[in-house]
């Protein structure tokens, strides 16, 4: 039977970082990568948020393939048929350090397991991890169609629906109201089509993120990148209101209520439509996001084993900014450095091991999640994607509108939307509810 | 029974795009693999080896990503590795590419089958078989689907001939070959195996010569670049010109399509 120091099961971005930091110290590390490529089953909306992790990965950004930083953030609340864009464009974003930069998974988590190859990490795709070795109830190591290999202690890298942590007995079997799940494309476009159309200069990047009732009720955000020669854009939504929405429409209505079949239709709304025109679609993708926030964190130690990434459920959505690559790079950071240390003492067992959680809590990402634990409640309230966008939408529109005939006064128009649409005993709620967050 | 097995890396095929405007192919960072010529080749040997013992080699020759694409070739079972690194060897035309790979084996010496993919995976010229056999003085068959090694009387000899059926696309030709010859292989020859994840571990441990130039006696005047004799003049996927015309109505439809076949004249009136 093989043995070595260190498996890493999954070549994402935790994974990897957890990786090259064990290998540049000189341990032996594998890692077991189901997908054809490092980056094949990954999926990201697109962005970046370097500010956080340089400290963790001071050395790498360089040369790394990252798309376009992002100098302007753009906001769009949705109605059914109208829609409000707020933008914010700094000189903030436009000097360096730069904040964040959008990404392609297939280009950069190449690039990364390459970087941590040469750094001695053996990435190996192609195979998938069936089960973990246990032994004398401590992970002893990984089995892979059959074929075991031993290890001091295994890193659980493999994604949001993490099966190694769940095999461990870190975590219990998943509920759907923990995870959203989205549907992308990425559509190729000339540069310079791409600079035209979002008022961008050379690299310059931009960022939107959409709100509200995007299509046919469900509810959900959407993003929209700016990679260097393409668009990444995609859907998100709760699985739980996807699941039940479709649940209550009849048989026929149900194709388009798939997560593909409903960016399908939101691609074709008038504000994104101009957007696109002309480009080719080159890549599908869908997947599964943890959205639990920091009360849906598995255990994250056990003998023989940590959990990084999305395994660990490192994702934040705070409505305006959606995060989750930083968090997984600068957990497989920490997770590496307490493995190291773990391996001075020779100790790997669950307190060998508990100097992860001790980096973690303090870290930017259990302060973050912790701050902003509350989230997940507040985005689950429908208000938010259906009143809230429509009544701000109608107001402007109607404040806006000039047709036939006179105007009315605009304070008459004003305590009308007011009258109808805020003063409800939910309103008061969401009052109360900003407070948390 | 030693084999030499001749493999090539080529990108992943199955990852390459089109540019749409300019048809180009997009092949900058795509990974590096065997193809499945050079893996049914390498089987092959394997199989051979398991039955009538004897040592397997890969060869190859390519970019310093070889260093770990060789991996593949070593977990599934080969025995040692030489990989030919270097850069006077780049933009090595087929006339080159077989003397970099002739003089790699002479160094060698001691082999009694040299296999091969009957073609790349990549740009498919089907002329590194033939060429090496030119080089080496030695047998040669192409498009082979079927090898059997042919039992000496004496079971206690070495092997001196093997038996193999040439795909002629219609029929197959059997022909006996006196060893050392050079075989290149169809990937209907056999079915190559996964190697089991442990195997990868274990292939870092076999023996991997990394070999240059200088050690195989080959200058920048005999291979790559300047040897050429070969210009790729362009690298263009074919044109699609497709109307894009989508029909909804499958009554009226198919009245519709009738009509545009007639016009464009692939259906007569």
């Amino acid at each position: 039977m093989e043995k070595v120091e260190f498996v890493v099961v999954g070549a994402g971005l935790s994974g990897l970082a957890a990786a090259m930091v064990l290998a540049e110290a000189g341990a032996e590390v594998l890692v077991v990568e189901r997908g054809d490529y490092p980056g094949s089953k990954n999926v990201t909306g697109g962005r970046l948020y370097l500010g956080p992790i340089r400290a963790y990965l001071p050395d790498l950004w360089e040369d790394a393939p990252l798309e376009r930083r992002v100098v302007k953030e753009r906001l769009t609340m949705i109605a059914p048929k109208s829609s409000i864009t707020v933008e914010l464009s700094s000189e903030r974003f436009r000097q360096p350090p730069y904040p964040s930069y959008t990404l392609l998974h297939a280009t950069f988590d190449r690039w990364f397991a390459d970087q941590a190859m040469k750094r001695g990490a053996l990435v190996i795709p192609g195979y998938k991890v069936d089960d973990l070795i246990m032994k004398d109830g401590r992970v002893a190591g990984i089995v892979s169609s059959g074929d075991e290999i031993r290890a001091n202690a295994v890193v659980a890298a493999d994604g949001a629906l993490s099966f190694m942590a769940e095999k461990a007995g870190l975590r219990k079997p998943h509920v759907a109201k923990n995870y959203a799940v989205a549907a992308k494309e990425i559509i190729e476009l000339p540069p310079q089509v791409i600079e035209d159309r979002f008022g961008l200069e050379n690299d310059e990047g931009a960022a939107q993120l959409f709100f509200g009732s995007l299509t046919q009720g469900v509810h959900g955000g959407g993003f929209l990148y700016t990679n260097r020669e393409s668009l990444s854009i995609g859907l998100v939504f709760a699985l739980q209101d996807l699941m039940d929405k479709s649940n209550s429409k009849s048989s026929e209505e149900l194709p388009s209520l798939s997560p593909n079949g409903l960016l399908e239709t939101f691609k074709n709304r008038s504000e994104i439509r101009p957007l696109i025109a002309d480009g080719h679609s080159v890549e599908y993708s869908a997947h599964i996001i943890p959205e639990g926030g920091f009360r849906a964190i598995p255990r994250l130690v056990t003998d023989g084993m940590l959990v990084v990434g999305d395994a660990a459920g490192f994702t934040l959505n705070m409505g305006v900014t959606v995060r989750g690559m930083d968090f997984a790079l600068a957990s497989g950071v920490m997770a590496a450095r307490a493995l190291l240390r773990a391996r001075e003492q020779a100790d790997f067992s669950s307190s060998g091991l508990s100097y992860y959680e001790t980096l973690l809590k303090e870290s930017f990402i259990w302060e973050d999640l912790k701050t902003f634990q509350h989230m997940p409640d507040f985005l689950a309230n429908p208000r938010l994607y259906e009143r809230y966008p429509s009544m701000a939408c109608d107001l402007l529109e109607q404040l806006m509108w000039i047709g036939e005939g006179s105007k009315e006064k605009f304070s008459t128009t004003l305590v009308r939307t007011i009258r109808q649409s805020l003063l409800r005993v939910g309103v008061l709620k969401d009052l109360f509810m900003i407070r948390k967050i | 029974m030693n084999i030499i097995v001749c493999m090539k890396q080529v990108i992943d095929l199955e990852q390459i795009r089109i540019k749409p405007n300019t048809r180009e192919p997009v092949i900058e960072g795509l990974p590096l693999l065997f193809g499945d010529f050079e893996k049914c080749a390498l089987e092959e040997a394997i199989r051979i080896k398991e039955v009538h013992g004897g040592k397997v080699t890969a060869l190859a020759v390519g970019s310093p990503k070889l260093r770990d694409t060789i991996k593949e070739a070593l977990a599934m079972g080969a025995d040692e590795a030489i990989i030919l690194i270097d850069p006077i060897f780049q933009d090595s035309d087929a006339m080159g590419s077989a003397r970099v790979l002739a003089r790699t084996i002479e160094k060698v010496g001691e082999y009694d089958l040299i296999l091969l993919g009957d073609s790349s995976a990549d740009e498919y010229s089907g002329e590194i078989p033939p060429r090496i056999a030119e080089l080496l003085n030695l047998p040669q068959v192409g498009f082979v689907r079927e090898i059997e090694v042919v039992a000496d009387n004496d079971q206690m000899s070495e092997p001196k001939k093997i038996r193999v059926a040439r795909d002629m696309e219609d029929s197959l030709e059997v022909i006996e070959v006196d060893l050392p010859a050079v075989i290149g292989v169809t990937s209907e020859l056999n079915t190559p195996r996964l190697a089991p994840l442990s195997a990868i571990l274990k292939a870092s441990r076999k023996p991997m010569h990394e070999w240059r130039s200088d050690d195989i006696g080959v200058t920048a005047e005999e291979v790559g670049a300047r040897a050429s004799v070969v210009e790729m003049l362009s690298n263009l996927a074919p044109i699609q010109d497709r109307k894009g015309i989508i029909y909804q109505d499958v009554e009226e439809g198919v009245i519709e399509v009738i009509k545009a076949l007639q016009q464009e004249g692939v259906l007569t009136q």
